[in-house]
C-alpha cells in the first residue's frame, strides 16, 4: 500500500536581482517529479549536487511550499493544508538532516530538544515524559545520563543520533533522511547506518534515504530514484543495480564510483563537462549535453519516464527504444 | 542556569585572560558604588552642591602661600559678616557656613568674635608686610631703572613687577613669614569645631580630591557621577539592545514587508549625522515637565543605539533561519513566534552581550559630550558637566576637576573596553571550537 | 607502479607537530616517517582528526609558526635540505616551484577578485623568468594541460564564473605551472560530484605518469586509494600504523584498524543488499585524552592486556616485511575485504 503518492511536484525557486529586486528568473529545482512510496519501502534518491534532491526531500514534508502538483499521505493530499491542519501530519512525517553541527540548536540540551517536540504532540504525558525520553536515547545508542548535555559534548556521529532520536521521539512512520551520513567518517557512518536499519525494522518505519553516494544508497535501500537537474531520469530497484541500469547517466554514476579494490583499476567513467547551470537548462533532455549517446531528438523534449516493467521506469529516448 | 554559564568553554576562556577578570573586578566596583549612591542615597545630590572649603583647593601638592593668605582672609571674612548681623539672624547664619562635617566651633559668641579681631591683626601684619615688601621692591627698581636712562614705560613696569615679585617670593619663603602664617591658619581652624573619628574621615575624603572654583568637592561629585554614567549607560544600553535585536530579528526572520519595514527604518535613523540628532532631541524637551530628569537622554540615546544592534543581529538571523535546527523545528510542526522566540533569539545572545558592552560606553562617551553642550544632565552633577564646569579653571591652571572627570571616566570606559574585546573574543562561535 | 623503485624525493622521518592551545600543548601527529619516489602516487588516508591534513601542512611549512611547533628530532629531507627546520626564504624557493598543493575547497582556494589569468601570471611571475607574453602563453598551455575547454577564454574569467571542478582544474593548473617534483594534493575531490571527481582523478593520474610528478594524496576515501595509489600509508589518532603497497593494503591489511574500516563501506551486489555492516565501536580518541597503550586498543575487536598498557612501536612485521603498529598484527591473508562481492 502506498503511504506517500507524489504527483508531477514542481518547486521554482524565484531568483530576484536588479535594483527594483524583481524576480528575473526561476530555477526549477523540481521539475515535475512523480513516485509513490510503500509502506515500509526505502526510497534512495541520488544525484549530484544541485539535482533538486534535498529540495525534493523538503518539499515532501513541505518544509518547502510546492509551486504545483500534489503530495498525497496516507490518501490524504496534504498540499495545501494550513498549519494546524498540517500538525498530525508533521508528528508523522520526519527529517534527519545532513549537518550534525548546525541540525541542532547549540543551547538545548538533548532532554529539552526531546522534550520540546514530545509535550508539543502531546506524545506521552508529564510523569512518563523522562522515561520516555530515557528510552528513546537508548533507542539510537546514547545513555541515558547524557541527556542533560549539550550539542557540543558530542560527537558529529553521536550528534546524529540526537538528529535521528529528535525525529523518532514523535513516533513518525514516515522519516526523510537528507544525506544522514555524507558528513561522518566511514567507521561511523557504518554504526548509523546500522542504526537505522535496526530503527526501520523494529518500528515499521518508511524510509526516503537521500544521498550522493551510490555505494549507500544500494546497500541501504530497496528502491532508487536517479535525479538530474530536477527531472527523475531513472527509477529502479536496488538489487542489483549495476547489471539493470538502463539511463546513461545512471550508468555513468556507477562507472564513476571509484571501487575499493586495486586489481579491478578500471577506467572511472569520465562524463565530459559539467552539469548545466539550472538557471538556463537544455530544452529537451538536461543530461543532452553530456551523454555519450545523444542523439538529434533528445534537443527538442523531454523524454517521458517510461515503465520497463517491475516498476523499473526511464526516461531516455535512446534506451526506451 | 547561572553555574552552567560560568562552566562553559567560553566563559573559561574570558577568566583565563587575567586583565578582563581584573576589568570585570573594576567595573565591579563601579557598579557597587552606582548601585549605593542610586539605591541607598548614599551621596545626594545636595551633597555634590555643598561648600566643603575654600574655592580651587588641588589635590594635592603644597598651595602657594599667597593662595594660603586669601583663603584666611576669605573664612575670616564670611565669619566676621556672619557674626555681625542681626543678632536673630546670627546663628542660623553661622550654621550655614558649616562646611559639610565642619561647623563652626559652639564657643560663646563673643570669645569667637575677639578671637576673629585676633586673627585679624595677625592677617593684617602680614598682609601690610607683604604689601609693604613689594611695592619698596617695585619703587626701587623703577627708580633705578630710570636713572640709568631706560625710556621705555611697559619696559619699566615689566622690569620692576618681575623685582617686586621676586622680593615677595623671598619674604613669604622667610621662615618667620611660614611661621606666622601658620599660627594665623590654626587660630582660623580652632574657630571651628574638632572634628574626630569618622567625621574626620568623611571630611578627609571630600576634600581628598580637592575644591573647584565654588568649594564644592570634586571626589563627591565625581563619584556621584558614577551612578548617572552607569543610570544612563545600563538603561539606554538594554533598552537599544532588546529593542534593535527584536527589530532586526524579527525582520530578518519573517522577511517580506516587516524586513522592508526594519531596514528602511535603520537605514534612515543612520543617515541623520546622530550627535546632531541628540542635540534635536534633547532640545525637544526644554521646558517640557522632563526637562530636568535624565528622560530626555534616555529617549535621545535610544533612538540612535538601536541600530547597531537590529543590524547586527538581522545579519545573524538572516543566517540563522536557514540553518537546519530551525527547518528542523518547523518539520516538528511548531509555529513560527515559538521558534524564533526558543530556536533563533537566544542563538543571538553573545552578540547581543557585545553590543551591550559597546553601547555602554558609547553612551557614556555622548553623555559627556551631550552634557557638555549643556543638553544632557541637569542638575545635577555628571562627569560632562564636571568637564564643563572645569573650563574656566583650566584657563587659570587649575585641573583636578577636569582631571577627575576624565580619569573615572576613563578607567571605566577602558575597563569596559577590555571587557566587550574578551566577550567578543570568548563568546564568538568562530573562536569558540 | 615501478618494479624498480627510484631513490626516494622527499623523505619525512620522525616528523612530531605539537599545538598551543588555550588546553595546552597538544600533539596532533607524532613521529610520521614517509617515504615519496618520484611518479608514484603516496595516499595518506584516516579519518578526521588523525592528522592527515597536519602532516602535508607540515612538509609545506604552512601551519602558523605562532601557535605549532616542529619538534627538532623531526626531518623533512627534501635534496639535502631539511624542510623542517631550514630558514622561511629556503623555503620559500622550495614551496610553489618543487612542492606545489592543491586544498580541499575550490571555491575558496582562489581569490574571487581576480581572473584566473591573473593568479597564474602571479605565480608564474613569482617562480620564473618569462616575459609577459611568454607567462600568457604558459597560462594557456598550463590551462591545456589539466584539459579546460577553450583556454584562451577562461584566462579572462573570475573564479565564480567557473564550475567546481572547472575551479579544481585551475588550482592543479597552478600548483603544476612551475613543474614541481612534488604535488600534495589535500583532499582534492571531496568537495566535488562523482561525475566531477572521476575527471579530476583521471586528470591527476595523467598528469603523474606524463611528468612523473610525485603525489601525496589525502584523503578519506579508500575507493579513490584503491583507484589511484600505489603506497598506502594509514593513520590514526596522530599516528601512522601501517604502510604498504595499494595491494598489501587492500588485500592483507595487518592491522585491525585497516581491516575494520575495509570491512564497514557498504558494498555492492545482491549478497551484500541490506545486510548490516561490520562497524567499529565508538570514536577516534581526543588529542588531550589519549590513552598510555595503543590508541585503537579502545576500539579493537582483538585487543589485548599489552595493548591497553604498552603502545606499540612501527615496525616491520615478520610476517610481510611491512611497517605495522599492532601488537598482535593479523597474521593470514584475509579474503581481499575490498573486492568480495564485487562485481
Amino acid at each position: 500500500m502506498a503511504l506517500v503518492e507524489v504527483e508531477d511536484l514542481v518547486k521554482h525557486f524565484p531568483v530576484r536581482g536588479g535594483i527594483l529586486n524583481r524576480v528575473i528568473a526561476k530555477v526549477n529545482a523540481v521539475n515535475g517529479v512523480s513516485f509513490t512510496i510503500e509502506k515500509g519501502d526505502v526510497l534512495g534518491v541520488v544525484g549530484e549536487s544541485g539535482c533538486g534532491k534535498s529540495t525534493l526531500g523538503k518539499t515532501l514534508i513541505r518544509l518547502i511550499e510546492s509551486t504545483g502538483g500534489s503530495i498525497n499521505y496516507d490518501g490524504v493530499d496534504i498540499t495545501n493544508l494550513n498549519h494546524r491542519d498540517m500538525l498530525p501530519f508533521r508528528r508523522r512525517m520526519q527529517i534527519v538532516f545532513q549537518d550534525p553541527y548546525s541540525s541542532l540548536n547549540p543551547r538545548l540540551t538533548v532532554r529539552a530538544l526531546l522534550k520540546e517536540a514530545i509535550t508539543h504532540h502531546k506524545i506521552v504525558a508529564e510523569a512518563d515524559m523522562e522515561d520516555f525520553i530515557e528510552s528513546i536515547m537508548l533507542k539510537v545508542g546514547l545513555r541515558a545520563d547524557q541527556k542533560n548535555r549539550f550539542p557540543h559534548e558530542f560527537s558529529g556521529g553521536q550528534r546524529q543520533r540526537i538528529g535521528i532520536a529528535r525525529a523518532l521521539a514523535l513516533q513518525p512512520d514516515f522519516i526523510v533522511a537528507d544525506e544522514p551520513v555524507s558528513a561522518l567518517d566511514v567507521s561511523i557512518q557504518a554504526q548509523v547506518l546500522n542504526l537505522m536499519m535496526d530503527l526501520k525494522d523494529e518500528f515499521g518505519l518508511t524510509l526516503m534515504f537521500i544521498s550522493h553516494d551510490l555505494k549507500v544508497v544500494e546497500h541501504f535501500c530497496d528502491r532508487v530514484l536517479v535525479m538530474y537537474l530536477g527531472h527523475v531520469v531513472e527509477e529502479m530497484s536496488c538489487v542489483d543495480i549495476h547489471e539493470n541500469a538502463l539511463h546513461p547517466y545512471t550508468k555513468a554514476l556507477l562507472g564513476a564510483n571509484p571501487i575499493n579494490d586495486p586489481d579491478d583499476r578500471r577506467e572511472l567513467t569520465v562524463l565530459e563537462g559539467d552539469v548545466p547551470s539550472p538557471f538556463n537548462p537544455p530544452p529537451g533532455c538536461p543530461f543532452v549535453t553530456r551523454c555519450p549517446k545523444v542523439e538529434a531528438r533528445c534537443n527538442d523534449a523531454m523524454p517521458p519516464l517510461v515503465d520497463k516493467g517491475e516498476g523499473h521506469r526511464v526516461a531516455c529516448f535512446v534506451v526506451n527504444d | 542556569m547561572k553555574p552552567k554559564f560560568l562552566r562553559s568553554r567560553g566563559a573559561k576562556k574570558f577568566f583565563r585572560s587575567r586583565i578582563a577578570t581584573f576589568s570585570l573586578v573594576v567595573i565591579g566596583i563601579y557598579a557597587m558604588i552606582g548601585s549605593a549612591v542610586l539605591f541607598f542615597d548614599v551621596i545626594s545630590v545636595d551633597d555634590t552642591l555643598q561648600r566643603v572649603g575654600p574655592d580651587s583647593t588641588p589635590m594635592f601638592g603644597e598651595q602657594s602661600l599667597e593662595k594660603r593668605l586669601r583663603d584666611v582672609d576669605f573664612q575670616l571674612a564670611r565669619l566676621d559678616t556672619a557674626l555681625n548681623k542681626k543678632p536673630e539672624d546670627v546663628e542660623p547664619a553661622i550654621a550655614e557656613l558649616a562646611l559639610a562635617e565642619r561647623t563652626i566651633s559652639t564657643k560663646p559668641r563673643e570669645e569667637l568674635s575677639a578671637e576673629i579681631e585676633r586673627a585679624w591683626v595677625s592677617y593684617d601684619t602680614l598682609a601690610e608686610q607683604k604689601d609693604e615688601v613689594e611695592f619698596e621692591a617695585f619703587d626701587a627698581k623703577k627708580a633705578e631703572l630710570k636713572e640709568s636712562g631706560v625710556e621705555d614705560r611697559e619696559e619699566i613696569q615689566r622690569i620692576a613687577g618681575n623685582a617686586a615679585d621676586a622680593s615677595v617670593a623671598e619674604l613669604v619663603a622667610s621662615e618667620e613669614f611660614v611661621s606666622s602664617l601658620a599660627q594665623l591658619e590654626q587660630i582660623v581652624d580652632d574657630l571651628y569645631a574638632p572634628l574626630t573619628g569618622w567625621s574626620a574621615k568623611l571630611y578627609d575624603l571630600r576634600r581628598s580630591m580637592g575644591t573647584d572654583r565654588q568649594g564644592r568637592s570634586i571626589a563627591i561629585r565625581a563619584i556621584f557621577s558614577i551612578k548617572i554614567a552607569l543610570q544612563i549607560g545600563v538603561v539606554t544600553a538594554l533598552l537599544s539592545v532588546i529593542f534593535g535585536s527584536l527589530l532586526g530579528a524579527a525582520g530578518a526572520f519573517y522577511g517580506g514587508w516587516i524586513d522592508h519595514l526594519v531596514v528602511w527604518l535603520y537605514s534612515t535613523f543612520s543617515s541623520i549625522p546622530s550627535l546632531i540628532f541628540l542635540i534635536v532631541i534633547s532640545y525637544r524637551f526644554i521646558g517640557t515637565e522632563f526637562e530636568s530628569s535624565l528622560f530626555p537622554v534616555y529617549v535621545a540615546f535610544c533612538l540612535t543605539f538601536w541600530i547597531g544592534p537590529c543590524r547586527i543581529v538581522r545579519g545573524e538571523v538572516l543566517k540563522i533561519k536557514e540553518l537546519e535546527y530551525v527547518q528542523a523545528a518547523t518539520a516538528v510542526g511548531f509555529g513560527k513566534f515559538y521558534i524564533l522566540l526558543k530556536h533563533v533569539v537566544p542563538n543571538t545572545m553573545h552578540l547581543m552581550f557585545i553590543n551591550f558592552s559597546l553601547l555602554f560606553i558609547g553612551a557614556i562617551k555622548s553623555e559627556v559630550i551631550l552634557s557638555f553642550l549643556g543638553l544632557g544632565v541637569k542638575n545635577q552633577p555628571s562627569w560632562g558637566i564636571m568637564i564643563r564646569d572645569s573650563a574656566p579653571e583650566v584657563v587659570n591652571g587649575f585641573f583636578p576637576q577636569l582631571g577627575a572627570a576624565t580619569v573615572f571616566m576613563f578607567i571605566l570606559v577602558i575597563s569596559f573596553n577590555i571587557l566587550s574585546d574578551a566577550l567578543q573574543d570568548a563568546f564568538d562561535p568562530k573562536h569558540v571550537s | 607502479m615501478s618494479a624498480q623503485r627510484n631513490a626516494p624525493i622527499l623523505q619525512v622521518q620522525n616528523l612530531t607537530t605539537s599545538f598551543r592551545t588555550d588546553d595546552g600543548i597538544l600533539t596532533a601527529i607524532e613521529d610520521v616517517s614517509i617515504d615519496v619516489h618520484p611518479g608514484e602516487t603516496l595516499g595518506i588516508v584516516g579519518e578526521s582528526g588523525c592528522g592527515k591534513s597536519v602532516t602535508s601542512k607540515s612538509i609545506m611549512r604552512l601551519l602558523p609558526t605562532a601557535t605549532s611547533i616542529l619538534s627538532p628530532e623531526s626531518k623533512i629531507m627534501f635534496d639535502e635540505l631539511n624542510l623542517a627546520h631550514c630558514s622561511e626564504k629556503d623555503m620559500r624557493s622550495v614551496r610553489g616551484a618543487r612542492i606545489a598543493m592543491i586544498f580541499q575547497e575550490p571555491m575558496t582556494s582562489l581569490n574571487p577578485v581576480f581572473t584566473v589569468g591573473w593568479q597564474l601570471d602571479e605565480a608564474l611571475s613569482y617562480h620564473t623568468d618569462l616575459s609577459k607574453s611568454g607567462r600568457r602563453q604558459r597560462s594557456v598551455e598550463m590551462l591545456r594541460l589539466v584539459e579546460m575547454p577553450n583556454p584562451e577564454e577562461r584566462l579572462d574569467e573570475y573564479p565564480h564564473q567557473l564550475s567546481g571542478g572547472m575551479r579544481q582544474r585551475v588550482m592543479i593548473a597552478m600548483a603544476l605551472c612551475c613543474e614541481p617534483e612534488i604535488l600534495i594534493a589535500d583532499e582534492p575531490t571531496t568537495a566535488l560530484d562523482v561525475t566531477i571527481q572521476a575527471q579530476i582523478l583521471k586528470l591527476m593520474e595523467d598528469l603523474k605518469t606524463r611528468l612523473n610528478t610525485a603525489i601525496i594524496l589525502i584523503t578519506h576515501d579508500l575507493g579513490v586509494v584503491a583507484q589511484v595509489c600505489d603506497h598506502v600509508c594509514v593513520m590514526y589518532a596522530g599516528r601512522v600504523i601501517e604502510k604498504g603497497t595499494v595491494r598489501e593494503i587492500f588485500h592483507t591489511p595487518q592491522h585491525p584498524y585497516t581491516r575494520a574500516l575495509l570491512e564497514s563501506i557498504p558494498k555492492s551486489g545482491r549478497r551484500e543488499h541490506g545486510k548490516r555492516l561490520p562497524t567499529i565501536e565508538g570514536v577516534v580518541p581526543a588529542l588531550n585524552n589519549l590513552p598510555p597503550g595503543c590508541r585503537f586498543a579502545a576500539r579493537c575487536s582483538i585487543a589485548e592486556d599489552q595493548c591497553i598498557h604498552n603502545e606499540p612501536d612501527l615496525k616491520d612485521h615478520a610476517f610481510s616485511g611491512r611497517p605495522v603498529r599492532c601488537h598482535i598484527p593479523i597474521n593470514q591473508t584475509t579474503a581481499a575485504a575490498g573486492s568480495k562481492g564485487q562485481a
